[in-house]
């Protein structure tokens, strides 16, 4: 194994210039001024001051990864914001639409839901086979804005590959938020086939889906219903739903992240993460191990927020398919033996470059996404501070 | 004449409604399938056991429901309640066959046989053939329209004879499912089998009591 004095830093040891990591930052801000503000259209204060401090928040933070060369903690500031701050917007537009959380099942039926991602697994079985969608949003009702949000949705993912779940996904970040407030994980052992069990919940949920032709895991089993729209029970059934949703969330989402340090819905649970997993395989960037640098400490596989590291995968120099891309693993190493890669290139070459490249796509996905999302979260409570 | 347009009318209906069939039952074949171990003919084994248990099932329930006169005029509450009996007992047959396929396949998979369920080793079943009989009560919407054209038959024969010609139909859908046979098997895919079906088989056993429970659960 090579020394460290024979291997040069691979990540800028010391941080950029200022003026450097300006002219690094100089597109996102950009971006974010296109995104975040739509001029001629009437907004008020409120509006504008929200737009300003998510535009001004979201190039501070990338400013800071290009300043700093460190990618996780500037990240995870925005993803728990757009995590907390998500349903803030959401439960606010959804009592002006609608004067209650609650969803009765003629709203479903009539496609007066919001489009969600997560049922996007769940839409492609049935829809092949029987070119109907059972997922009851209002976006069922045009083709073009079904074909808007999935091409989109692609066309990131095919990109970014699992990165979706670490830069745009609005449910995350409170998980993530709840993971980074202890200083110690109180549950450090578990067990590896804990990781299997999205997959069989991405199987079930399609399989049931199909069966039921109805969307089974918003349904039936989504944590988030706890923080964004619950079933209107008229029934016991409806309860129990409405139980499952509580628990899971208050399971998943907070209890378990602050005993384990880890996003553990996105880990045990979300069936879309399995799902976007598969797209790893296509996407060109990806996280690697260094052998020749790595010392096996295990720095990175503790780091690492959704067990996407293992003893055997560092062995191999990989991770799991699993991984997001959050750079935990990077940031933490103290060999620099893990590194942003781009594949069909020597593990090597240029991580930092490969990280730029990276990082602009993620973020600017992050801005389009989550800016929005922060930015709505932002308005609503200045509108009711005001 | 008249037979071969009624026989062909069962296997046409068999045959447009075979994707509402083969959707009913891919919770229950699909994860069982993938805790077999990897071949065609281990397959074919098993979907022959599948469905030849469920047409038994088919016949049971056709047979017993022109018995008593119920095949079409049979109560909503009554069906509820059959249908809620049904959905438990595939639950616990479907947690059963998680454990045993763990049982079997637990350390090496090396077993040439299909998965079997069962306290002891000379009462043992194939699971296969237990679950194609179970779905084989399924009321689902095709069983019930080629129901209510048998009961407008003259005979019990006739109208078994309607039915195995309705199962042949929706059976052609169920070919494809052999492939599942194509997909590597490994620890992984077999722990995620078991996994599925255990959640499949307690979505199954809250829907079961739920229906059991009838107005209490669903207020009407």
């Amino acid at each position: 194994m090579a020394s460290k004095a024979c291997t040069p830093r691979l990540a800028p040891a010391t941080p950029r210039s200022v003026l450097r990591a300006l002219l690094l930052t100089l597109p996102i801000a950009v971006w974010s001024l296109l995104m975040l503000f739509h001029p001629g259209t009437p907004t008020d204060a409120k509006s504008r001051i929200a737009e300003a401090v998510t535009a001004l928040f979201m190039t501070g933070l990338f400013f800071m990864m290009m300043r700093t060369g460190k990618t996780y903690r500037w990240r995870r500031c925005f993803f728990v914001a757009l995590g907390f701050l998500f349903p803030v917007g959401f439960i606010y537009n959804m009592v002006l639409a609608r004067g209650t959380m609650g969803i009765p099942i003629e709203e479903m039926i009539a496609g007066r839901t919001p489009f969600c991602f997560l049922a996007i697994p769940l839409l492609i079985v049935p829809a092949a086979l029987t070119k109907t969608l059972v997922f009851p949003g209002s976006i069922a009702a045009s083709r073009h804005a079904i074909a808007t949000m999935v091409g989109l949705w692609l066309a990131l993912t095919l990109v970014l590959g699992k990165g979706w779940c670490a830069y745009a996904c609005f449910f995350g970040g409170i998980e993530e938020g709840m993971a980074a407030v202890p200083k110690r994980a109180k549950i450090r052992k578990i067990d590896p086939r804990w990781r299997l069990v999205p997959w069989a919940v991405l199987l079930a949920m399609v399989l049931l889906s199909l069966a039921l032709f109805e969307p089974a895991y918003c349904m039936w089993l989504c944590p988030f219903k706890a923080v964004t729209e619950y079933v209107t029970a008229r029934n016991a059934v409806g309860v129990v739903q409405n139980a499952i949703f509580i628990v899971l969330f208050a399971g998943l989402v907070i209890v378990l992240p602050l005993l384990t340090k880890k996003r553990t819905q996105c880990s045990f649970f979300c069936p879309f993460g399995a799902f976007q997993s598969i797209f790893n395989k296509i996407s060109i960037f990806e996280v690697k191990i260094d052998r020749t640098r790595c010392k096996s400490c295990g720095v990175c596989q503790n780091a690492c927020p959704n067990l996407s590291l293992s003893k055997e995968s560092i062995a191999q120099g990989e991770t799991l398919l699993s991984c997001m891309k959050c750079g935990a693993c990077v940031d933490a190493c103290p060999q620099d033996a893990a590194v942003w890669h781009i594949k069909g290139t020597e593990i090597a070459w240029k991580p930092e470059r490969a990280r730029l490249m990276f990082l602009y796509a993620a973020w600017a996905m992050a801005v389009m996404f989550g800016g929005s999302i922060i930015a709505q979260g932002l308005f609503t409570i200045l509108h009711f501070l005001a | 004449m008249v037979a071969v347009v009624i026989f062909g009318e069962a296997l046409t209906l068999g045959l447009v409604s075979g994707p509402a069939c083969m959707a009913s039952c891919g919770p229950v074949l699909v994860p069982s399938l993938l805790t077999e171990q990897t071949g065609f003919r281990r397959h074919l084994r098993f979907l022959s056991a599948f469905l030849g248990a469920r047409l038994l099932g088919y016949l049971a329930f056709a047979a017993a429901a022109w018995e008593i006169g119920a095949l079409v005029s049979m109560r909503p509450a009554s069906r509820m309640l059959l249908m809620g009996a049904v959905n438990v007992l595939l639950a616990c047959v479907l947690l059963w066959y998680a454990y045993s396929a763990r049982q079997i396949c637990g350390s090496s998979c090396s077993s040439a046989k299909l998965v079997n369920i069962g306290t002891t080793k000379d009462r043992r079943v194939a699971g296969a053939a237990v679950l194609g009989f179970l779905t084989g009560f399924s009321l689902c919407p095709p069983f019930v329209a080629a129901g209510v054209r048998a009961a407008e038959l003259g005979s019990v024969t006739q109208a078994l004879l309607f039915f195995i010609f309705f199962f042949v139909g929706t059976s052609v859908w169920f070919v494809p499912f052999i492939g599942i046979g194509c997909i590597a098997r490994n620890q992984a895919v077999l722990t995620v089998a078991r996994m599925t079906m255990t959640l499949i088989a307690l979505y199954y056993l809250f829907l079961g009591i739920a229906m059991l429970m009838g107005r209490k659960a669903y207020g009407f």
